[in-house]
């Protein structure tokens, strides 16, 4: 037989654990709204039953329950779902950085549209019509100037604006990879404080949550892989142990739960000038740096064209859209335009200039000398790279409007012929770009083409990884979220399993009651 | 599948913020009237909305031109007109002249109006629309007769390049009359013969020849600009048919249904409206509003 008490104590250990049931779904609710936060569950254990099988065991009937205790508090959560949704998250944050991206350059493409560039080199062409028809009149002529400029002007506006954004992709860029660098800290201290707890056989659930949740954080900057470490021996089974982060395309793991450390992300841009200050260039390479030692060129790095291996993700997006070093050449989205509208603009300028050097300046048919001008309508394009930037009318043009050479050099010039406008009206329909005859139309609607197609396919990808992401924090939720009507039921549960325990203890005591006090009285 | 108020909680948001984004698009393409904002909405209908309107712009930039073309031909139209009635009346006096019962007084006298036609006839060779000499083909800029100031003689010098002008892609018109033609021969020559012969009164036979084959010359002239002017009115025909449809296309292709907008848009706010009262429904009770 048991001790006298043995009732007590089993009373006294299932109130005790129905207790701290009921603790723990008051913790649930409570934090019904906190982001990050999984469920907790008192895992209920059956205590060691009396006697225990041994050589000097009471000869008893039976081993005897002991009552209940509550053996580990758990969070639920499926570490699976989350490994999917940290894939969609990757990609959603891949994806709208892109899609954003596009959708700023087409808002300064303007197209298509009563001001963008396309109906500015329209109103330019119809001002060299205009000209061919009244070939002497300074009014044409000084349209034909004004409209030339609108197209410099126009050239320089969207040059401007998209290295404007460029720049801004450019600190976004850094901003990005201080806050990789901040979130592998923090995650590298939760893994400390958790291998502190672990050893001890507790679970830290509250510190899981919080270090899930800046995993999920940092699945949107970069892709990621989330690899355990197990702290120690005397762990619990279920421990979860310390985080190994690894960034996909990476040599090195960010945070090492291993070692204990982790890496600071830096990212290194091809410089212009000798001195190597100014670093202005495309991303070359993407260095860890050990905060320690602070010295990136020990560590290894994703270097080249191994930024191409970087899976996805919020950086990739950036780096994809402010441009990087691929095999020594410089890609991506904002470059690429910029390039573009450069080989566009020269190409354009090139050939306007040599139809109007060719043709007839009324002061070379005055015989009048000017030597600011040498036969171009717009400055030179010695150089493709910065020339949309930069493309003006040339100053001889500014100057004076007598050098705009309306006629042709034939037969019979005259003050009041207008062939060679005709000749310049139709200049943007040949113009050579990358050696290849096209028309400055096509070419553009080319550009524009293949941007609203990306942009498409980035708004579309957009939503598609947003869906699934939100259907997997879904299911997430469906495993891990706080259900209030679920608590509520659980607190009458406990609470008439506390109130069950309690009566029984009332039951044992009157019956020790009896014992004590109502028995061994006979004959008094 | 567990489900918790707050997946349902986020299952409405996420739904009201789609049906806002329908509703917003709508709003957009009603107050707009454009089927698409941004290129992304529709690659193809961007790129053809760039094209039409630059065909658009063309196609009335070349009307303008043929505005200007009118402005040639129906001024150098005017002023044949008015030369062939200038040399009808030096005829009508050569024949007049020629009658045998005229004296050398009056042969004088019809001198006199003939050299006051002369001098008509050089002001019509030197015809100047807006601020251009229209018969000296593209030198527009100078008379093509000039009075010598020292015996008061004429002298001619016409440029005969055509002046051409672009009516519709890679079509040029001439738009000019060669002024050679008309009053470069011997127009001045056979008028000054006529005064001489009027005042020796012989040769005014040949003098009625001469002028006939002016008047010829003029005719021919006009009947060759009547034939060009045909064409520019053909080609006229063409643009302005040209404008219509392009106007057309562009509208098909980018311009939002206003009816199929309001209908969707109609649409969208029931569902809408549906979403907000069961959202209002299921959010509201818990196990707590019946426990007690």
């Amino acid at each position: 037989m048991g001790s006298t008490f043995n009732g007590l104590e089993v009373a006294k250990r299932a109130m005790y654990a129905q207790q701290s049931a009921l603790y723990t779904t008051g913790h649930n609710i409570s934090n019904a709204n906190t982001p990050g936060y999984s469920r907790q569950r008192v895992n209920f254990e059956q205590t060691a039953p009396y006697p225990p099988a041994s050589r000097n065991r009471p000869e008893i009937p039976g081993q005897v329950g002991s009552g209940v205790e509550a053996g580990t508090i758990e969070r639920v959560r499926e570490s699976f779902l989350d490994a999917q949704y940290r894939g969609e998250n990757t990609k959603a944050g891949y994806w709208s950085t892109k899609a954003e991206a596009l959708q700023k350059m087409e808002e300064i493409m303007n197209e298509p549209s009563e001001n963008g560039l396309s109906k500015t080199m329209d109103q330019f062409w119809q001002s060299l019509q205009d000209l061919s028809t009244n070939p002497k009149d300074e009014g044409a002529r000084s349209v034909v100037r004004q409209r030339g400029t609108a197209v410099a002007e126009t050239f320089n506006y969207l040059s401007d604006s998209l290295q404007g954004i460029q720049t801004d992709f450019k600190n976004q860029i850094d901003i990005t990879a201080k806050d990789i660098s901040s979130i592998a800290k923090q995650i590298k201290d939760i893994n400390d404080q958790i291998g502190d707890v672990e050893p001890h056989g507790y679970l830290p659930n509250d510190l899981y949550d919080k270090r899930d949740q800046l995993v999920d954080e940092l699945s949107e900057l970069v892709d990621i892989k989330v690899s355990t470490v197990e702290t120690s021996d005397s762990s619990l089974e279920i421990a979860e142990g310390k985080y190994t982060i690894e960034i996909i395309g990476a040599s090195e793991p960010l945070v090492d739960g291993k070692n204990n450390s982790y890496r600071e992300l830096d990212v290194v841009y091809a410089s212009d000038g000798a001195d190597g200050e100014d670093a202005d260039g495309p991303v070359t390479k993407l260095a860890m740096i050990d905060p320690k030692s602070k010295d990136d060129a020990v560590t290894s790095s994703l270097s080249g064209a191994s930024l191409d291996a970087l899976g996805s993700g919020k950086l990739k997006g950036l780096m994809e859209s402010y441009g990087y070093k691929a095999e020594g050449a410089e890609q991506g989205i904002y470059p690429d335009m910029l390039t573009e509208l450069d080989k566009l603009a020269a190409g354009f300028a090139d050939s306007f200039n040599s139809i109007h050097k060719s043709g007839l300046s009324l002061n070379e048919m005055n015989g009048v000398e000017d030597e600011d001008y040498d036969g171009n309508f717009f400055t030179k394009s010695a150089e493709t790279e910065g020339y949309a930037g930069s493309m003006a009318v040339a100053s001889g043009i500014k100057n004076d409007l007598f050098n705009i050479a309306a006629e042709a050099d034939g037969n019979d010039p005259t003050l009041g012929g207008g062939e060679n406008a005709i000749k310049l009206g139709e200049a943007s329909d040949s113009i050579v770009i990358d050696g290849k005859t096209t028309s400055f139309n096509s070419y553009y609607e080319g550009m524009i083409g293949e941007m609203a197609v990306e942009s498409q396919e980035a708004r579309r990808l957009e939503g598609n990884s947003e869906t699934l992401k939100q259907s997997v924090e879904e299911r997430r939720q469906s495993v891990s979220g706080v259900s209030l009507d679920e608590e509520m039921s659980n607190i009458i549960k406990y609470q008439h399993a506390y109130n069950a325990a309690a009566r029984n203890l009332t039951t044992i005591d009157e019956m020790l009651d009896k014992i004590i006090n109502g028995m061994g009285r006979v004959g008094r | 599948m567990r489900v918790t108020q707050s997946m349902l909680t986020n299952n409405m948001l996420s739904n009201m913020s789609k049906s806002y984004e329908q509703m917003g698009k709508y709003q957009e393409q009603l107050s707009t009237g454009k089927k698409i904002s941004r290129p992304s909405d529709d690659p193809v209908v961007a790129m053809k909305g760039m094209n039409y309107r630059s065909q658009l712009t063309e196609i009335e930039q070349f009307q303008r031109n043929i505005g200007e073309v009118h402005n040639w031909m129906n001024n150098s139209d005017a002023a044949l007109d008015k030369t062939t009635k200038a040399l009808q009346r030096l005829r009508e006096l050569a024949v007049q002249a020629s009658n045998d019962t005229y004296e050398t007084g009056q042969r004088e006298n019809i001198a006199e109006e003939v050299k006051q036609l002369k001098a008509h006839l050089k002001d019509l060779a030197n015809t100047k629309v807006n601020n251009k000499y229209i018969f000296n083909g593209t030198n527009t800029s100078e008379p093509p007769v000039t009075v010598n100031v020292g015996d008061g003689s004429l002298s001619k010098n016409f440029n005969q390049e055509f002046v051409n002008m672009e009516v519709s892609a890679g079509t040029k018109l001439n738009v000019n009359v060669d002024g050679n033609k008309v009053f470069g021969k011997d127009l001045f020559a056979n008028v000054d013969q006529f005064i001489d012969n009027l005042s020796s009164g012989e040769g005014l036979e040949e003098s009625i020849a001469a002028i006939d084959r002016n008047i010829n010359d003029v005719v021919n002239t006009r009947a060759d600009l009547g034939a060009r002017m045909n064409r520019v009115e053909l080609v006229e025909d063409r643009l302005s048919s040209q404008e219509v449809m392009a106007n057309r296309i562009l509208s098909d292709n980018e311009d939002a249904e206003l009816e199929k907008v309001i209908t969707k848009l109609k649409t969208q706010e029931s569902v809408h409206r549906a979403a907000l009262s069961v959202g209002a429904r299921i959010i509201q009770p818990t196990l707590m509003d019946f426990l007690r």
